[in-house]
């Protein structure tokens, strides 16, 4: 079902890349800026640096105090939030269409003038808000370490996939308020970055303000690092086991390297992925959720990275009293017979209907769109793959399914980790 | 290089017209009320059906069987098996939720218009010929117990247990979370469910359907013909929820030990209004936001952006049918567990009149102006429509709170601030590291009870 959302898109003078997505159903705007640098581009021995800039981009700019970007916004009903993942970093603003050239005004100024008001004081006290977020998210909560060992098992040390966005304390703690200058620098510039802006206004409208509020942004940013090489799936299994008797479940994750995200093969993982835990006839749900009922819960992810491979994920709760190991073992027999038979014409269906349920329910709302138009830009080189997304989805057949499924989730290929209560 | 920077900050102009969607209503025959709201552009139809069934008239010893009946209800009719639903669900593209609140079951549908009639005529089935099968009830009850094990291993879901256990009155069914704990989940059988099933009826549900109409062909009609031929066996009976009564000695401090926690769980909870409160609704909205919404809140300016004691410390009111709470909650550095409880109580302590004009405006403006596009997508405009509904209000509150807000005064504002803050004190629970918390525990702040260490929290 081909998709027909209006999409254009401009490359301004100074590099700067905008797509403007015209939607007159409510007043608002929703704008994303997103930059080409996430915890892939950061340096060994300064990790953590791009998600710090997260927040320290709500600490006021040269023409903007602190604070005042989010409560001037909030005060005329916007609202401002950003994400940091490994391949970008994402500001999204949305804002009724009166104030949408303050919300410009504002971004513009922090993405082009942020260092004069990027002081010790600030890099101080956003630096102890990370430290809390850290604990709050990853220290304090069952499994929360299993991110990192992941990263550890599936890439080799010193790969751009290997530690985490959060980054590690120890690092951020020694980053200094010049490195925190060189990486802004070197990383913030109208080349780096894409503005869409999804709502209550035209195309032309939507550049003319862009070149009204960013068109003088000089760029200084450095050369984006060359694409690394894709990894090929693991050639001898990898294992961790973590033993921590304060989990709520014994857990399994087996973890794969897919194709890059641009890789025609990708979206065929992805609904292999579904096919085999995600779906509620999958394999995993229907012989050993349903069935034989030793696992509790089920899930899978197909997580889509830039830089030559992504991460594929089957995680599983053991039910209390059986022995992760036989769940293990039967979680192997059915990735290896799936890789045999693919799947079922009846998984393929479930996948593609919820796949395109998925898909529409994102581009529902102005800020999930504009955040999907930024990625489709900066991963695709074209804003207009979220109108063929689906269609690609659609044209994936069984027997690429299979073949993927073959090549990057059979059980040598995994990594695994296992939470346990007692040592095994 | 091309233009020049703009230096000088934009003007901001008045707000654009925009009026919350317009539902036709109508009662059907069977007693549901249906809501219908066209949307165009939004492709993916958003279905929800609230029933009453309050939990608080399950019988004693099976609580969690409401949330559990309605998570049942897709596991196996007369006509298929759990797997076939599961297939029919899924080869649709249908996702089905299943939940329960202080007033019954909601079952929420997102579907693609095409394939809504398929999905009507399943969740019919479920409602009218559920089987409860044995072996999936087992299962789904091994799964509630795994899942209160996974609630209650998290910091912030072992603090709401605490709170609820502290705060509500121990004769009341609020006094248990409404999923049951583990002793009465284990309790549910088929039986239990089929009793609490047969309490259903269409009579004052509310049914609405939110999403681009367009493509359907007739909606309504396709709604009557499957819902509203929805005939309950039994007549029902009236079902209003018991009122949930607070502990006569809920103004305290309850310590919870998490060894190891390198951040303390707080969080603070007091009696607060329900929607009909003579303040306005929005006049609340607009304080949680002053106190608790943002960086610039009063909270997390201090704990968050002065102190760098917290990722974020948030204030919301929850409304019930009657009265409401009042909540307040975050995680804290854990060697500033006793400042920044210290903090968090004296910036609450704040009395209405030292609100200032300047950011109770702000706060109003903030939930008012956020309405268009908070209300773009079809399950948002869901979502609000059947809580009105269910909660006995008309969907016209919507437009009237945003009127309110428009002229909400900082007097109006330091009166709603002030009868909470003037009523019934806080109930506190502090889950963190016995070190952490061993300075609230010998503080002043109130009388303290030690809640023994539960170790983990396994099923025996």
């Amino acid at each position: 079902m081909p998709l027909d959302l209006p999409v254009a898109a401009r490359t301004l003078p100074n590099g700067l890349r905008v797509v403007v997505s015209e939607d007159h159903a409510v007043p608002s705007v929703s704008m994303s800026l997103w930059v080409d640098v996430g915890s892939r581009h950061e340096q060994a021995g300064r990790t953590g640096l791009a998600h710090l800039f997260e927040h320290l981009m709500f600490q006021g700019s040269e023409l903007v105090a602190e604070g005042e970007h989010m409560a001037s916004l909030m005060a005329h009903g916007g609202r401002a939030n950003a994400t940091t993942s490994f391949d970008r970093t994402a500001y999204v603003q949305s804002v009724p269409r009166n104030c949408l050239d303050l919300a410009l005004w504002l971004e513009a100024d922090r993405q082009g003038h942020l260092l004069p008001a990027l002081t010790q004081e600030n890099l101080d006290n956003q630096r102890d808000v990370v430290v809390e977020e850290k604990r709050q998210r990853y220290d304090t909560v069952p499994y929360g370490t299993a991110l990192l060992l992941l990263g550890e098992l599936l890439f080799p040390a010193g790969h751009p996939y290997a530690h985490p966005t959060i980054g590690s304390m120890a690092d951020l703690a020694a980053a200094g308020l010049e490195d925190a200058h060189a990486f802004y620098r070197a990383h913030y510039g109208p080349r780096t970055s894409i503005l869409t802006l999804v709502g209550d206004l035209t195309a032309d409208e939507g550049f003319g303000l862009a070149e009204r509020y960013f068109g003088h942004l000089e760029d200084a940013t450095t050369a984006r690092p060359p694409t690394t090489a894709a990894l090929p799936p693991l050639q001898t299994p990898a294992r961790t086991v973590v033993t921590d008797e304060g989990v709520p479940s014994e857990r399994i994750y087996l973890a794969a390297r897919l194709p890059a995200v641009t890789d025609e093969e990708f979206l065929a993982c992805a609904l292999a992925l579904d096919a085999l835990a995600t779906l509620s006839i999958s394999r995993v749900h229907e012989s050993l959720v349903r069935g034989s009922e030793v696992a509790s819960g089920a899930s899978a992810t197909a997580l889509g990275l830039r830089d030559g491979t992504s991460i594929g994920l089957i995680v599983v709760d053991v039910t209390e009293g059986t022995d992760p190991a036989e769940v293990e073992q039967q979680l192997a027999e059915l990735l290896r017979d799936f890789a045999v038979t693919g799947p079922r014409e009846v998984e393929l269906e479930a996948s593609r209907a919820d796949s395109e349920r998925s898909w529409l329910e994102a581009l529902a709302g102005y800020d999930e769109r504009a955040e999907l138009l930024s990625r489709a830009a900066l991963l695709f080189g074209d804003a207009g793959q979220v109108n063929d997304h689906l269609d690609r989805v659609l044209a994936v057949t069984g027997d690429q399914v299979r073949g993927a499924a073959g090549r990057y989730l059979v059980p040598e290929a995994m990594a695994t980790l296992v939470y346990r209560w007692e040592e095994g | 290089m091309s233009g020049r920077r703009v230096r000088r900050r934009p003007e901001v102009g008045p707000p654009l017209p925009w009026e919350f969607p317009e539902a036709s209503t109508r009662t059907l025959p069977n007693g549901l009320r249906l809501l219908l709201v066209d949307l165009p552009g939004q492709h993916v139809l958003s279905l929800r059906l609230a029933l009453a069934a309050p939990p608080s008239q399950e019988e004693r010893g099976t609580e969690g069987s409401t949330l559990m009946m309605a998570r049942c209800l897709d596991e196996g009719t007369a006509s298929r098996d759990a797997t076939e639903l599961a297939e029919l669900v899924e080869r649709h593209g249908i996702a089905l939720g299943a939940g329960a609140g202080e007033r019954g079951i909601h079952l929420g549908v997102e579907v693609t218009g095409r394939h809504l009639s398929p999905a009507l005529d399943l969740l019919l089935e479920c409602l009218t010929e559920p089987a409860f099968p044995e072996r999936e009830v087992a299962r789904l009850v091994r799964h509630r117990l795994t899942d209160i094990t996974h609630e209650l291993a998290d910091p912030t879901g072992l603090a709401q247990h605490e709170f609820r256990q502290a705060y509500f009155d121990p004769d009341g069914r609020s006094h248990l979370p409404l999923g049951g704990v583990a002793a009465t989940v284990r309790e549910l059988t088929p039986d239990v469910l089929r009793a609490r099933h047969a309490s259903l009826s269409p009579q004052d549900g509310v049914l609405v359907l939110a999403g681009d109409l367009s493509g359907v062909v007739d909606p309504e009609g396709l709604l009557v013909r499957t819902l509203g031929s929805w005939r309950p066996r039994s007549s029902p009976t009236a079902q209003e929820p018991s009122p949930s009564r607070r502990a006569p000695d809920a103004a305290r401090l309850v310590v919870v030990p998490r060894p190891g926690a390198e951040q303390t769980e707080l969080l603070l909870g007091r009696p607060g209004p329900d929607r009909r409160t003579p303040h306005g609704w929005g006049t609340y909205q607009a304080l949680a936001m002053l106190f608790g919404g943002a960086p610039h809140a009063r909270l997390d300016r201090v704990l968050r952006e002065e102190r760098g004691y917290t990722y974020g410390m948030r204030l919301g009111f929850r409304p019930r049918r009657r009265g409401g709470q009042c909540m307040v909650g975050g995680a804290v550095r854990a060697d500033a567990t006793l400042p920044a409880l210290q903090e968090t109580l004296r910036i609450l302590a704040v009395p209405g009149e030292d609100l200032t004009a300047r950011e109770v405006r702000e706060a109003a403006d903030f939930v008012a102006m956020t309405a268009p596009g908070r209300y773009l997508t079809a399950d948002t405009v869901a979502d609000e429509l059947v809580s009105l509904l269910d909660d006995g209000l008309q969907p016209s509150v919507v437009t009237r709170t945003l009127q309110e807000l428009r002229g909400l005064t900082v007097e109006q504002a330091a009166g709603a601030w002030d009868e909470v803050r003037d009523g019934p004190g806080w109930t506190v629970v502090v889950v963190g590291d016995p070190e952490a918390t061993r300075g609230v525990a010998a503080s002043d702040l109130g009388p303290v009870e030690s809640v023994e260490g539960a170790g983990p929290a396994r099923q025996p």
